[in-house]
């Protein structure tokens, strides 16, 4: 970008005024980063409440019956049992669904895609889902625990062999991306760090399921790591990580990257304010996202529709906005097609998003599960996500209304004149088209607003987040 | 399939819609199925090249096997494979047992073995390295692919990403004056619609066709999004239009890389003048009990790369085909405390083809003189590359690699 931005201006918390009013855009906006988009009432609670409250909301949302989490906790207590992956995806894809705190549950998905863990490899549910626990535990917590608590965690163990290391013949593999991929950033080590932290990490095995330190394979010896000598442990390496200045400049680029925009560039000089700030805060996670979300920057022009919606932002997108109540079984099944596979990253770098989540194949799987979350004729989310029931539900009158309303709620109403005179275009003929003998009149016109709402979804604003 | 003309009608009809757009689109729609190459023409003008990463860093210690040197077996206590076990390319070297599909090439004098390749101060992060291979540069910051690069010069090749779930678009494919499709099959390359009826269908059709032309002025997201969606809805016309039922001359093995070279074997026999596959394969980071898992992936590579390699020979293809397998490093030369191997720097390469110098192309590293514990490799991985560029594709390689790389001696004049 040749235009700077000012930092200062950046992080500071955004104000409507004439030249940035809170409007549909902003609402959407806020729902798709911090959530997994907005429902109708919800961008009608938006634009009355204000951007304060409206966000307050998210943050802090108020207290619910714990019925979800209990009927979650039971579900996960089988799948573990019965080691069923697949069904773990699944699981958590209800869970994003039909959750109170959408932003806790998107920021175990950025955590997921930080620590992304394997169970192609791990072949554990129970651990996956143990994993799972303890993103979400800290998803909007203490970096610093989270990093602490992921070098001792099961599936990661087991990911990326810690269990095997032993002293006198270390396994490199966490040390190498514990600073690669988790904390300090390529370029900001040796090689000869990672092989001395290699050894620190040695003797911690599983057995019988649990985490188990066995002192005999322990190297107890002096290493140099990062400029630090001393006879460290795992722990003590990521506590030097910790400590290095370029730690919290690589998460915090990793967050603006997830929350802001795949395409703006944060330089240091941006990310500085919160980066500073992260570290002298211990590593608090909720403040740092509270900043972002609250910001000038966050709401700019320069953060609108600069993200590729990721497959599951795509597809719980459409479920939500429709308010659909669907298994998410074959939900799931769907998200491999598109290219993320919950609980199976292509690799320890996690997904690699923005435009790598568009090629080809992975756009037309897109608009082919639009049309199967829309239409009658798959079977395989049953009529629970029918834009023609919507319709009804809140009353929508004549083509131009029922056309307004879907571009609204799926886009913001932010289209070209272009693309919505093709939409009523495309109703008016509609009209005159014959149908198959069987249907009423009435069947018709439900077919015209599903057609209409699965030809918003196919609109390449729709893409983008 | 025997091309109709209503299939040239139908496709030159629909590059006229797109001329009119004043819009790029992939280039194998700008051919009429008349002009479909032949396998009698010679030259680089029809050659194939097919790409095969192999993801995670494979062992080429225990792939391409020392097994004279005394020094192998101290390196290697648990995963030593002995001399009677490997398949022999010389009195000094043998590949994997599990190889012996690519030791049936060689004797069809189809392989050539390219010893010690890597690339100055090595990277050995996964990532890093992944994209130093794919880009063909050591540049701090990367962002076309080498393949990409090259398809600048031979503008009426096109080229497939043969992908499977989870993948996406290659790096080595950046670049390209048109997106290379990523493809899982052809069945499933198809857009979809509910409709009451074909004009309906139809409409509906035009509405998201129409509504992917790109205009002037827009955000650059928005515009990579329609780019995408015009170029993929055009040539999933296209691709349906292709023989469904192929039918291979030999038995490929069932396996997701068989099946993607199966699917390069269409492709190529549907005359859409694809020059260029680009296919992964993953599994090759074996830091623990690697013995068996490594033996099964070379099993699989060697295997499905030969069943397509016979394929296109049966129908005459085989002097086109050019096959080239790496991986972004090897693993280190001792082995480490959990039966296997950490991340190493220089390793063997894979060229299979009919127009190969077969057999093996340089020593392989010595196993005594390492850097920081990894084979030193004494054959810029570019080097290869600019072989391929010039004398298979018939680029000028300077300008892809920039230049200082002289072209190795891996194929037949």
């Amino acid at each position: 970008m040749s235009d700077t931005i000012d930092p200062r201006w950046a992080w500071e918390r955004y104000r409507h005024s004439k030249g940035s009013p809170w409007d549909l855009r902003k609402v959407g906006h806020l729902y798709r980063r911090a959530g997994f988009g907005a429902t109708w009432p919800e961008l009608q609670a938006g634009l009355k409440d204000g951007p304060d409250q409206t966000i307050e909301r998210l943050l802090r949302p108020s207290a619910h019956d714990g019925s979800l989490e209990e009927l979650s906790r039971q579900m996960a207590q089988s799948i573990g049992n019965a080691n069923n992956g697949l069904e773990a995806r699944a699981w958590w894809l209800y869970r994003m669904l039909y959750t109170h705190d959408p932003l806790r549950e998107k920021m175990a998905l950025f955590w997921h895609n930080h620590f992304a863990t394997s169970n192609a490899k791990v072949n554990s549910a129970r651990f996956m889902l143990g994993q799972y626990e303890l993103l979400h535990k800290h998803a909007l917590g203490n970096f610093a625990s989270l990093l602490q608590e992921i070098s001792h965690d099961p599936a990661m163990m087991v990911w990326l062999d810690t269990t095997l290391s032993k002293k006198g013949m270390p396994n490199e593999n966490y040390a190498r991306e514990l600073m690669e991929l988790f904390s300090l950033g390529i370029g900001n080590y040796t090689e000869t760090d990672i092989r001395e932290a290699a050894r620190a990490f040695t003797g911690w095995e599983l057995r019988g399921g649990n985490v188990s330190y066995q002192p005999s394979q322990h190297d107890g010896g002096e290493k140099t790591i990062l400029g630090q000598k001393g006879k460290w442990t795992g722990e003590d390496i990521v506590r030097i990580c910790l400590e290095q200045p370029s730690t919290p400049y690589f998460i915090t680029g990793k967050l603006f990257r997830f929350l802001i925009s795949e395409t703006l560039s944060a330089p240091p000089q941006l990310l500085e304010p919160l980066a500073v700030r992260f570290q002298k805060s211990g590593y608090d996670i909720a403040q740092l996202v509270e900043t972002i979300l609250r910001s000038n920057l966050f709401f700019s022009e320069k953060a609108y529709r600069t993200r590729v919606k990721a497959p599951v932002d795509f597809a719980l997108g459409i479920v939500r906005g429709l308010e659909g109540r669907i298994g998410t079984a074959a939900l799931a099944q769907s998200l491999e097609q598109l290219g993320q596979n919950l609980f199976y990253p292509p690799s320890v770098k996690g997904w690699d998003g923005g435009a790598a989540w568009l090629n080809g194949q992975t756009l037309l799987f897109r608009q082919n599960l639009a049309l199967a979350l829309t239409s009658t004729e798959d079977n395989r989310f049953g009529r629970r996500t029918d834009p023609a029931e919507l319709a009804r539900k809140y009353q929508l009158q004549g083509s131009e209304t029922v056309v307004e309303f879907f571009l609204k709620l799926l886009v913001d109403g932010e289209v070209s004149g272009e693309a919505r005179n093709r939409l009523v275009e495309y109703v008016m003929d509609s009209e005159k088209q014959s149908f198959p003998i069987y249907w009423t009149p009435a069947d018709g016109a439900d077919h015209r607003v599903r057609s209409v709402c699965h030809l918003v979804l196919s609109l390449p604003e729709f893409q983008l987040s | 399939m025997i091309p109709t003309r209503r299939d040239f009608l139908r496709t030159s009809a629909m590059t006229g819609s797109l001329v009119s757009w004043g819009w790029t689109v992939p280039l194998f729609l700008n051919r009429t199925a008349m002009a479909a190459p032949t396998a009698a023409r010679k030259g680089a003008k029809d050659t194939i090249l097919v790409v095969v990463e192999l993801n995670g860093g494979n062992d080429g210690l225990n792939t391409v096997i020392p097994f004279a040197d005394q020094e192998y077996e101290k390196l290697r206590p648990t995963l030593k494979v002995t001399k009677s076990e490997v398949k022999k390319l010389n009195d000094q070297v043998g590949l994997h047992p599990s190889m012996g599909s690519f030791a049936g090439l060689l004797q069809d004098h189809s392989l050539c073995v390219v010893q010690g390749v890597g690339y100055p101060n090595p990277s050995q992060s996964h990532f890093r390295s992944m994209d130093i291979w794919q880009a063909g540069s050591t540049d701090e910051t990367l962002t076309e692919g080498w393949i990409g690069r090259g398809l600048k010069a031979i503008p009426n090749a096109s080229a497939f990403h043969l992908a499977e779930n989870n993948n996406s678009a290659p790096l080595a494919l950046a670049g390209a004056p048109v997106r290379a499709p990523s493809i899982i099959s052809l069945d499933q390359f198809q857009l979809q619609t509910t409709a009451a009826s074909g004009s309906d269908r139809r409409q509906q059709r035009d509405f998201m066709e129409g509504v992917a032309v790109p205009t002037l002025s827009q955000p650059r997201l928005l515009d990579f999004v329609k780019r995408t969606a015009v170029e993929t809805y055009q040539s999933s016309k296209r691709l349906q239009e292709i023989g469904k039922n192929y039918q291979p001359k030999v038995p490929y093995p069932n396996s997701p890389l068989a099946n993607k070279l199966k699917l390069a074997a269409q492709l190529i026999d549907a005359d859409l003048g694809a020059r260029i596959f680009y296919v992964s394969f993953g599994g090759f980071d074996t830091h623990a009990n690697q013995a068996a898992s490594h033996g099964n992936l070379l099993g699989t590579i060697s295997d499905a790369m030969s069943s397509f390699y016979k394929d296109m020979a049966a129908r005459g293809h085989k002097e086109r085909i050019l096959m080239m397998t790496f991986s972004e490093f090897g693993r280190r030369a001792k082995e480490n405390g959990s039966r296997g191997t950490d991340h190493g720097s220089a390793a063997p390469i894979f060229l299979v083809g009919g127009k190969v110098k077969p057999g093996v192309v340089g020593n392989h590293p010595s196993l005594t003189r390492l850097e920081m514990g990894n084979l030193q490799h004494h054959t810029d991985f570019r080097q290869v590359y600019a072989a391929i560029l010039e004398q298979w594709l018939g680029i000028n390689s300077k300008q892809v690699l920039g230049g200082g790389f002289k072209p190795l001696e891996i194929l037949k004049a």
